[in-house]
């Protein structure tokens, strides 16, 4: 018998090893797999493209992409002081392996100073074709090649900004523009130094008063009595940042920066007051974080204030390709997706509008208010189904409430505002659900001991039970934001444009303006149904603006989702 | 009327029931149905004033049910009703139209597990006052400290107020929902065996507030200890099965009580 109990007892232990093994084993086997594709997506786009031009050879590009278009270009104004041109043409030597042997021609590029003579150079078997090129500051002209094998290219003679230190023309950089990291690439980065510094200082403070250390608090044990001084030396930083910023929204946040780094400090210092006033030593760090107080709030407007300005900051760096540019048809390199980017921003906005207090009174009505008669149980179950509903379908609704004229539709037309209201209806089941889920796990306790206090329902709901469910209810809200942002198909059946040159008017279905609007999803879905390759490379640039819109969304729900659970359970 | 409970036979429980001064709450022949079950069989109780109401019991024998009815609390759940009257003064608490507001305002309850609401300690003790007498900022920090005082606790959190109410230990939290019912003044105090979750210490900290609370506060307490009833009660009601067994002088329950069931439950023979 017990021998028999300890056969048993082997076997079970083997089996749960095995079982133990295979599990792990295809973990690590799911995980490998996803790293696999996680490098090869860091590859595809965060491989530096640029390829050093020095000898104007373009070797590698081909690796990459074996039919590809070759930005060429170089600093030089080639006008003397009256705005005559004195240059002589361009000559480049382009060689290739060909099919018969070895390859060379000499490109000859006329320069003219006439604007608009920009052409693009078509390298085939055949040869070349000799072109004019405009000149600028900044001249540049497109090398196509259609060929599958590297082209190196010298420059023989010609205009060239500067020679290198053994007298050699240089091109100052070539640049394989099919990839998409080119099409971020032509942006300025504008950065002041004071508001570096406001953000520097901010960062270094959330550091410090989120997690205090009596060795990182010393400074500021020296700042001890010093509020008045702290508060006005700060508000003038602040000011001066905003006045020398002339203005703009990132000066503006920087000086905010300031701001709140001046209020920490005050409060820092106060705190240390009270503590000393009460007696007690600074080594019981614990105590110092919870006598300064309100450091919750000011820590969430800080991490607010952080990533709003991870999410300005692309701005003022100024990315041409989503805020300036508008689609070019005959240039997709020039191309820009700043119509389809407002649009987005239009619409979420819109929807958002729209949706979040409608579903999130919904919600409450459904989980305070309403008894749990036949009618509530059934909208329950619709509202349950209706966030399955495939989202052509809700494109189908809102062609026929909002789009369409007459019977019961609206007549909104084609515009932002019906795409808007489309997309609110499809985020609206979502946020329910989520809202229901998060007010259902308030604990009872906490119901309790509010009308225990002699709270009416109202008061319940919205100073106690409402605050709990929040983190839950942002969350709901932003996967519904998240789902209804990449959404493509009912935008389609709503009516967006696939070539919008013009900011969108968000209310122009009721003021009379044009309606014609795009979003980033219908861009890069008829930039993937056109021909050429360029547009390709198109389409997956605005995917990554779309991609990062999205991060940047999610960081501030995640940061209003943090505060709140941190309140709810330090 | 006599009924056999538990093997023994107990008079009925709407009898006359006394107590010396005045009667602050009296709960009158209540009945009391979960859907369909039925909880709590005709029970009476008299809360006398300025004095502390002790329920003792087996668990499920209706104690806590009973308390929440004082207060309206189980309004919240659905599936229950009642028949019978509770008045206080001259005002019924069990009417269909009755103020809620106005009653849980006056009688305040602490519950079994600490449940202070996620807030700063301020806050929690400010919020009921805020609610109901909009006091100033100076006014209402005097009456937070007093009732921190009162509660025992300001020498322990005066100098962290804006901390979390839920940062504190549980008795602490404990003393705080005191603290945080007190505030608002009410005339009676429910007490849901506010020491089940604490420890021996803690749990005397409290039994030793409940008897200063007695001077100002009219107290009732439902417990599973029965030291702990004997300890702070001035009357004790036993409970059995959803009716009220016996009631009188926590000294007569606890030297010479009456009724053969209660003798059993209070020396342990019991079932």
């Amino acid at each position: 018998m017990k021998k028999d109990i300890d056969t048993l007892k082997k076997r079970s232990r083997r089996r749960r090893g095995v079982v133990e093994q295979a599990g792990s084993a295809s973990l690590a086997l799911s995980g490998l797999v996803g790293m696999f594709f996680l490098v090869v997506l860091v590859w595809q786009i965060a491989i530096p493209t640029f390829i050093d031009g020095e000898n104007g050879e373009i070797s590698a590009a081909s690796e990459y992409i074996p039919i590809s278009d070759y930005v060429l270009e170089w600093d030089h104004p080639n006008v003397n002081e009256q705005g005559e041109l004195k240059t002589e043409p361009i000559v480049l030597i382009l060689a290739w392996e060909g099919q018969n042997g070895p390859q060379t021609h000499e490109l000859e590029i006329v320069v003219t100073a006439n604007r608009g003579d920009k052409e693009d150079i078509q390298i085939s078997e055949e040869g070349l074709s000799t072109i004019s090129v405009e000149v600028g500051k900044k001249t540049k002209f497109y090398l196509k090649s259609v060929l599958e094998v590297p082209v190196s290219v010298e420059q023989r003679s010609g205009p060239v900004p500067a020679a290198d230190a053994s007298g050699n023309p240089q091109v100052s950089s070539f640049v394989v523009s099919g990839d998409v990291a080119v099409l971020f690439s032509n942006g300025k980065a504008v950065f002041e130094p004071l508001e570096m510094a406001g953000w520097t200082s901010l960062l270094v403070l959330t550091f410090i008063v989120s997690r205090p250390n009596e060795r990182r608090l010393a400074p500021f044990v020296r700042c001890y009595e010093r509020e008045r001084q702290i508060r006005s030396v700060t508000l003038l930083l602040a000011i001066f940042t905003a006045v020398i910023g002339q203005g703009t929204l990132s000066a503006f946040l920087g000086g905010m920066c300031w701001l709140l780094f001046g209020v920490a400090l005050v409060r820092t210092t106060e705190g240390m007051k009270r503590l000393q006033n009460q007696g007690r030593t600074l080594t019981e760090v614990k105590r110092l974080k919870h006598s300064i107080s309100d450091r919750e709030g000011l820590l969430m407007w800080s991490r607010m204030l952080l990533v709003s300005a991870c999410f300005f900051i692309p701005l003022d760096i100024d990315i041409p390709f989503l805020t300036e540019r508008y689609q070019d048809i005959f240039q997709p390199y020039a191309s820009g997706i700043r119509s389809a980017f407002l649009g987005t921003v239009w619409v979420m906005s819109i929807a958002m509008l729209f949706s979040m207090p409608l579903s999130i009174g919904a919600a409450i009505y459904l989980e305070e208010y309403a008894s749990p008669t036949r009618t509530t149980k059934l909208i329950q179950a619709l509202v349950t189904n209706l966030a399955g509903v495939p989202s052509i379908v809700f494109g189908m609704f809102g062609l026929a409430i909002f789009v369409k004229q007459g019977g019961v539709g609206l007549g909104l037309g084609p515009s932002i505002l019906a795409a808007g209201l489309t997309m609110g209806v499809m985020a609206m089941p979502i946020i329910v659900l989520a809202s229901q889920e998060a007010l259902r796990s308030v604990p009872r306790s906490l119901r309790e001991s509010a009308y225990g206090v002699g709270c009416t329902q109202w008061q319940v709901v919205k100073h106690h039970v409402l605050p709990s469910a929040m983190p839950g209810i942002m969350t709901g809200s932003i996967l519904a934001m998240s789902r209804i942002m990449g959404e493509a198909a009912p935008l389609v059946v709503v009516g967006a444009a696939a070539l919008v040159l013009f900011d969108p008017e968000p209310l122009a279905a009721l003021t009379g303006g044009n309606l014609n609007f795009t979003v980033i999803p219908i861009q890069i879905y008829f930039w993937t149904s056109e021909p050429e390759h360029a547009w390709h490379s198109m389409a997956a640039a605005a995917s990554i603006a779309l991609i990062l819109l999205l991060i940047a969304m999610n960081s501030i729900a995640i940061v209003l989702r943090q505060h709140f659970r941190k309140r709810l359970n330090s | 009327m006599s009924e056999k409970i538990g093997g023994e036979y107990v008079s009925d429980s709407t009898r006359a029931l006394e107590v010396d001064g005045d009667i602050d709450l009296m709960v009158d022949d209540l009945d009391l149905w979960y859907a369909d079950k039925q909880a709590l069989y005709g029970v009476s109780l008299p809360i006398a004033k300025n004095a502390v109401t002790a329920l003792i019991g087996p668990s499920g024998c209706g104690k806590s049910t009973l308390l929440r009815t004082i207060n309206r609390m189980n309004d919240l759940i659905p599936i229950c009703r009642y028949e019978g009257t509770i008045t206080k003064g001259d005002v019924e608490i069990t009417a269909k139209d009755a103020d809620l507001v106005e009653i849980r305002k006056n009688i305040g309850m602490v519950f079994q597990r600490p449940n202070p609401f996620p807030k700063s300690i301020y806050e929690n003790v400010g919020y009921g006052v805020r609610l109901h007498y909009q006091p100033s900022r100076e006014e209402l920090d005097e009456i937070i400290e007093k009732s921190l005082k009162r509660a025992a606790i300001w020498d322990e959190v005066a100098d962290r107020l804006h901390d979390l109410g839920t940062s504190l230990s549980g008795g602490q939290q404990q003393r705080l929902c005191i603290a945080r019912t007190i505030a608002i003044e009410p005339d009676i105090i429910l007490m849901d065996e506010p020491c089940s979750a604490l420890d021996p210490i803690a749990t005397a900290a409290i039994e030793e507030l409940i008897l200063e609370l007695k001077k100002d506060f009219t107290v009732v307490i439902v417990t599973h200890s029965m030291s702990q009833a004997a300890r702070v009660s001035d009357y004790t009601g036993f409970m059995y099965l959803g009716r009220m067994v016996e009631f009188d002088k926590t000294d007569k329950i606890f030297s010479d009580p009456a009724e053969e069931l209660t003798k059993r439950y209070i020396t342990g023979r019991f079932g």
